[in-house]
């Protein structure tokens, strides 16, 4: 049965979530909530030439907050810095492949919005 | 559908099926009518209008006084103070009273089912004053452990407020408040009772005197009556030994340049314009459920419990958190899916148009205590529920399962 949210991608995410861990010795460690649903999530990240070189997550949340921190890290390792601070909320909704409802924007967005407050 | 058709909401949402009601009541056409009538027959300001439209609508918020008075089988309908909500209720109670009774060191009993609203003002006396707070624990029947409390070796002398919920909004757990309170209060002789009633009001009887508390809260918006309302019941020397925490018009005796006294409880404690058409509606709230006649409801809610309670916890993979024994209980169950987060549960339980909630439900030292620090998901029925409810309920919970493969 496909659910028009919890596609087969989304779940496929949720269970084997991409880029989840912690670096040993990172440049930086941010951690973000999402009081509203209690979604809690920590980035380790390491710069190199500019660029986020590697990017790992550790998440306590819904099955959306997870997939789309597991898929927004895939997007932007390996983005330059300077590209990164550029996106928008708007096109880090769209780099997520389904659609999602407003309710959701705070679970989705909670790794994107962690990541940029640091930036 | 004995009590179904009162609800016009269902008229209008067919296909809906309502799981929220420990979040807020639906409303009985009489009360949404009561509050039409008034703004269309009966809209004045009260006190003191010298005319009939006013008197009239003096007659109707003093009516639903004397009403909840005899609802909870008060002394006097002085006694009854109209609040915004269970929460304002309990506030005023900590700091009018409590925050001046209070002294460093004496201890503050609540328990680890307590709503935020029945924790939270207490933390800032805590604070403040340097009580002490001491957690009636929940035992792993999801039930108080009263026992642990008188052994837990308190200084009695000290204990000087007993606050509890009567019923769990998220475990459906009625606490037997009647039985237990004389003997908590001989072991504690100093200690005030305080009784959250939000849960318990819309599903069982509440009756001050055979409860033997001091304090009792509620809201309205949760039996069947309008929000923004609430109710604070207090006997009359406690409400005597109280200041009013909000002044101005309405609650005066005599004004002067310098120098003002204030009128006794209840106009004391209610300042200013009151929510005039939600105190009619609470009182034609009471009437429709003195109607049904309140054993009645609670026969019903027996009959839905028990059904709940034979097939809920038994569904694979679910983990249910309350007592299995439907007596002592309200229809409110409290569960999660195998891994799945309660959120993503209740999106999917929405795609069949069934409303839960999900989350912490403001009781995140429960949570703790659960082990279940992204919450629950909690379906929570009430009259308007039928059978047929709880079945798509299982067949929603079954459509998780399948999604999530859990
Ligand atoms: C047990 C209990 N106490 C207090 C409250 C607070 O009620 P209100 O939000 O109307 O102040 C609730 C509401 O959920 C409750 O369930």
């Amino acid at each position: 049965m496909e659910d028009p949210l919890y596609r087969e991608i989304i779940l496929e995410h949720w269970q084997n979530p991409q880029n989840y861990g912690t670096i040993k010795s990172p440049d930086f460690k941010i951690e973000g909530s999402n009081p509203t649903c209690g979604d809690k999530i920590t980035i380790t990240v390491k710069i190199g030439a500019g660029k986020i070189s590697d990017i790992k997550f550790t998440s306590e949340g819904c099955a959306i907050s997870k997939a789309s921190a597991s898929l927004l890290t895939e997007k932007v390792k390996g983005m330059k810095l300077k590209d990164v601070r550029k996106l928008t909320e708007i096109s880090a909704l769209k780099a997520l492949p389904i659609e999602i409802t407003p309710a959701r924007h705070n679970c989705a967005l909670l790794m994107f919005r962690t990541i940029k407050e640091k930036l | 559908m004995l009590y179904k058709k009162d609800f016009p909401i269902f008229k209008n949402n067919k296909q809906m099926v309502y799981l929220d009601s420990a979040a807020t009541s639906q409303k009985p056409q009489v009360v949404v009518d009561a509050v039409n009538d008034f703004y269309t027959k009966n809209n004045s300001n009260i006190h003191r209008g010298l005319y009939d439209l006013a008197q009239r609508a003096e007659d109707l918020y003093e009516g639903t006084r004397k009403k909840v008075a005899e609802f909870i089988n008060a002394d006097s309908k002085n006694e009854i103070i109209f609040t915004g909500n269970t929460t304002e209720s309990i506030n005023l109670v900590t700091l009018r009273y409590f925050e001046k009774v209070l002294k460093k060191g004496d201890i503050v009993v609540i328990s680890e089912m307590e709503h935020h609203s029945n924790i939270v003002p207490w933390l800032r006396l805590k604070e403040k004053l340097d009580i002490k707070i001491y957690y009636i624990p929940v035992t792993k029947d999801f039930l108080l452990d009263f026992d642990k409390l008188l052994k837990a070796g308190l200084d009695f002398k000290k204990v000087k407020l007993i606050s509890l919920t009567h019923a769990s909004n998220v475990l459906g757990t009625i606490n037997p408040l009647e039985e237990i309170i004389p003997k908590l209060k001989s072991k504690f002789p100093n200690a005030k009772v305080l009784i959250d009633a939000a849960q318990s009001i819309p599903h069982i009887k509440v009756d001050v005197v055979n409860l033997q508390c001091d304090f009792l809260a509620f809201s309205s918006h949760k039996m069947f009556g309008p929000s923004g309302l609430g109710v604070l019941w207090a006997k009359t020397k406690l409400l005597n030994d109280m200041d009013p925490l909000f002044l101005g018009g309405h609650m005066i005796e005599t004004v002067t340049k310098q120098k003002a006294t204030f009128a006794s409880s209840p106009q004391k404690f209610e300042a200013g314009t009151g929510k005039l058409e939600a105190v009619v509606g609470l009182g034609a709230a009471i009437d429709y459920i003195n109607s049904l006649n309140i054993k009645n409801v609670q026969k019903y809610e027996d009959k839905l419990t028990k059904y709940a309670l034979s097939k809920l916890p038994k569904i694979k993979n679910v983990q249910f958190y309350g007592s299995l024994s439907p007596k002592y209980r309200l229809p409110v169950f409290s569960f999660n899916i195998g891994s799945v987060h309660p959120h993503d549960a209740s999106e999917i339980l929405n795609r069949k148009q069934i409303s839960v909630r999900a989350g912490h439900h403001c009781n995140q030292v429960l949570m703790e205590i659960l082990n279940s620090p992204s919450g629950t998901i909690r379906a929570s029925l009430s009259i308007y529920n039928t059978i047929d409810d709880i079945d798509k309920l299982i067949e929603g919970i079954n459509m998780v399962k399948k999604i999530f493969k859990n």
